[in-house]
């Protein structure tokens, strides 16, 4: 959640709750550090709650990213989240892969 | 919603769905194959599951989730509501209701204990499964089952997520019908800046490779059909045989890249890939040719339901109507007060407008008290839970009939009536109704009889709580009232005059009392909170026949009618019900002064002078008039200078500073802006009882 000033590329780590009771918060943090910094980082590791509007807002993250020419680096999927995108019907790392493109483990 | 702590909102819908689900359960009690109101209670059940864990009720989601299971074999018709299991359904309903309301006072052994016992009840007949209507399943499947599967194509509406249903768990629970391949759609994924991240933009597409039945499907979605479109088609043999079902909801591992069949990635890729790719799956290729048979599903079958919603209600907060009934007040006055200036005037357009602004307002006070107005079936309705479960504790049937619901009341008088009618309904059943071997031996039905009804009459509402048991015993409570030394042994009072005993403060004919109530124990809390509301109770009963206690309430609190009068230079309301009638004060009356006593037509009245009360300067009009007002069955006699005339009176309750002023319920703005009192009739009545009795005791000295 905290974002880090430090660090060249800023890293926003999102929180423990994604699911839908919070995710207008979540979806207001990317897009204030989306307009903040040129190179994002979105640390995934400590979600634990995740449904799927949390997935939606990846997606878009991803693509606004993609369209703007910014990278957006995903990282460190959580367990939750995996298990969510899965049920989802992501249902292979290939196609997590395919939707976010510039996702890194970081592990 | 804003502004609105979400918490609060859910915990309002949820007890508006129990309300529903308790109805349901109720009813299905008498009516066990009403197959509406199985599926209302599990609409109710499935949108607390819902949204409970929307909200984070994680409790509340689990449980509610078990018992929906354990129900589930009820609303496919296997087994038969009966009253035991309505019992336990009901307790389970009370365990989620206190999960939501106050999870620091439930045990998790309860709720474990009570979905046993539902599991008990449901499993129990589960060899002989008296099968009511079975017709469902299988009888379908032949003729399609050749097919290999179903092509579903799933959108949803995109608030979707926000009633709390989650298109993850509907993926899961087809999963369960047999091997699916699941792939989402993205491409209608918007922007961050056109997002809106509660809003559902994902679809799917999922081939299900079961030869279950479409019906089977359609149960998966039967609560979400309004609120989705779902494209159904039949799968082929021929077409590619059940790929590994790649899509194992518990497996841990997740499958390689390497062996990702491709259709998936093409399928998938909208963004990046070739465009048929969304299509493909829906219908076009293969299955098309295969059997055109898809349907879309929904439209056809929500209208009906769509068209329920149709009378939208709007939830607004209390508060707010409230604010908006002080504005309608002001506006009433100030109307009032331009009124008066016109009237004073010669300026003949300034009169139109003012009536003009006068009808519109009184219109206007009308629909407003109109929005703040609830028919008073929603309490009703608590009460048959109360009945049902009075009567088996204490194994006295009863049964429950209500009528006029639909009559309409203020909502805070609504809200002050629940505690006063619990009492009356609890001492219906467990005084007023006999047990079943007395009420046998009087020739009675076993089954008791309680009738609740409300009915309108005049600007009055009559709530009658009316029970076919014993009746008072008279005798009884006329020992007690001597006992108790409120009359003297041997007094000639009428029936009525000794039931009103039982409104007497600590008044119980003790024998009688029990863990439930006590005839007369709080019956004078009853009475004092229907007065307060300016209502009246009333007592009636037929030895052997029964009792009917009718509650008279006003239809609402806010606004009165009221008689002005004028005192010395103060004026005052009095309450237009209360007023009997209104009686010059004859020079033979004024003689009479020191006793105040008025002689009506017979009957002794005492009365009482206000400009003593009020300590009105000025000399006394010549002509007083006397108004004679009542509470029930006294009256008493107010002397005023002045009978000014009607009055439509918006009651300004008076502020903490005056809460010890007892002789005024509240204040009124007159039409030339000053403030006038209104006068509390039952506390003015004490008054002049209080003075009657310390005449006879000066007297008697």
């Amino acid at each position: 959640m905290a974002l880090n000033p430090t660090e060249p590329k800023w890293s926003l780590r999102l929180p423990a709750d994604c699911s839908i009771a919070a995710i207008r918060n979540v979806y207001e943090l990317i897009r204030e550090a989306f307009g903040r910094q040129e190179r994002l980082e979105i640390d995934c590791s400590s979600v634990d709650k995740a449904d799927v509007t949390s997935i939606q807002l990846l997606l878009s993250t991803a693509k606004t990213g993609e369209a703007q020419g910014r990278p957006v680096v995903l990282t460190s999927f959580s367990q939750s989240l995996r298990n969510t995108l899965r049920r989802a019907g992501f249902a292979s790392e290939a196609m997590i892969d395919q939707h976010f493109p510039q996702k890194k483990d970081g592990t | 919603m804003s502004g609105m702590d979400p918490t609060e909102v859910f915990r309002q819908e949820a007890s508006e769905l129990f309300e529903v689900l308790e109805g349901a359960l109720l009813d299905l009690g008498q009516r066990p194959d009403d197959r509406e109101l199985v599926d209302s209670a599990f609409r109710a059940l499935h949108t607390i599951k819902g949204s409970g864990a929307m909200f984070g009720f994680d409790k509340v989601a689990s449980f509610t989730h078990e018992f929906e299971t354990a129900f589930d074999r009820v609303r496919k018709g296997e087994i038969r509501p009966t009253q035991e299991l309505i019992s336990v359904a009901l307790a389970a309903k009370d365990y989620i209701r206190a999960l939501i309301e106050d999870p620091q006072s439930t045990d998790d052994i309860i709720g474990e204990a009570i979905l046993d016992d539902l599991k008990r009840f449901v499993s129990a007949d589960q060899p002989a499964a008296p099968v009511v209507e079975i017709a469902e399943a299988p009888a379908l499947a032949p003729a399609e089952s050749k097919q290999a599967g179903w092509h579903l194509h799933l959108e949803f509406e995109s608030h979707i997520l926000r009633n709390g249903s989650n298109p993850l768990d509907l993926l899961e629970d087809l999963c369960k019908l047999g091997p699916c391949f699941v792939v989402p759609i993205t491409d209608g994924i918007p922007f961050l800046d056109e997002m809106d991240p509660e809003d559902c933009y994902l679809k799917w597409d999922v081939k299900l490779h079961a030869a279950c039945d479409k019906d089977a499907i359609d149960d998966v979605f039967m609560f979400v059909q309004d609120e989705m479109k779902l494209t159904l088609s039949p799968l082929e043999h021929s077409e590619a045989p059940a790929p590994a079902p790649l899509f194992q909801l518990l497996d841990e591992e997740l499958a390689p890249a390497a062996e990702m069949p491709a259709p998936v990635v093409e399928a998938a890729a909208a963004p990046v890939a070739e465009q048929p790719v969304a299509e493909q799956p829906v219908a076009k290729q293969p299955v098309a040719k295969a059997e055109p048979k898809s349907e879309s599903k929904p439209e056809p079958k929500s209208e009906a339901k769509r068209d329920d919603r149709g009378i939208a209600t709007v939830r607004v907060q209390a508060e707010r109507l409230d604010e908006l009934m002080d504005r309608v007040g002001e506006l009433v006055i100030a109307q009032a007060r331009l009124t008066q200036l016109a009237s004073s005037g010669s300026d003949l357009s300034i009169k139109m407008i003012a009536e003009e602004i006068e009808r519109l307002a009184s219109s206007l006070r009308d629909t407003t008290m109109g929005a703040r107005m609830v028919p008073i079936g929603s309490l009703f309705g608590r009460f048959r839970r109360l009945v049902h479960d009075l009567s088996r504790d204490l194994s006295k049937p009863v049964e429950f009939v209500t009528s006029g619901e639909d009559t309409e009341l203020d909502k805070t008088m609504i809200e002050c009536l629940a505690d006063p009618l619990v009492h009356l309904i609890r001492n219906a059943i467990d005084h007023g109704i006999e047990d079943t071997a007395t009420r046998t031996a009087n020739g009675k039905t076993e089954q008791g009889r309680i009738e609740l009804a409300a009915v309108h009459s005049g600007a009055q509402v009559l709530v009658t709580v009316k029970d076919n048991g014993g009746g008072l015993n008279t005798a009884r409570i006329r020992a007690k009232a001597e006992e108790q030394g409120l009359i003297a042994a041997g007094a000639v009072l009428t029936d009525h005059e000794i039931h009103q005993f039982l409104f007497h403060p600590g008044f119980s004919t003790a024998q009688t009392i029990s863990a439930l109530s006590g005839r007369g124990v709080g019956m004078d809390v009853v009475k004092r909170t229907i007065e307060n509301m300016r209502g009246t109770i009333d007592l009636s009963t037929r030895p052997g026949q029964g009792t009917t206690v009718t509650l008279r309430l006003p239809l609402t609190l806010a606004i009165i009618e009221g008689l002005l009068i004028r005192v010395g230079e103060g004026r005052y309301i009095i309450p237009l019900s209360a007023v009997e009638e209104c009686i010059e004060l004859t020079a033979e009356d004024e003689r009479s002064r020191g006793r105040n006593f008025l002689n009506v037509r017979g009957n002794l009245v005492p009365f009482l002078r206000l400009r003593e009360i009020m300590t009105a300067s000025g000399a006394p009009d010549r002509h007083q008039k006397t108004i004679i007002i009542s509470t029930g069955e006294t009256h008493v006699g107010l002397v005023a200078d002045q009978i000014i005339g009607n009055h439509q009176t918006v009651i300004k309750s008076l502020s903490k500073l005056h809460s010890d002023v007892t002789i005024f319920s509240g204040a009124t703005i007159l039409g030339d802006g000053t403030a006038a009192l209104i006068l509390d009739v039952a506390q003015l009545v004490a008054l002049a009882q209080s003075k009657v009795e310390k005449q006879h005791i000066s007297e008697a000295a």
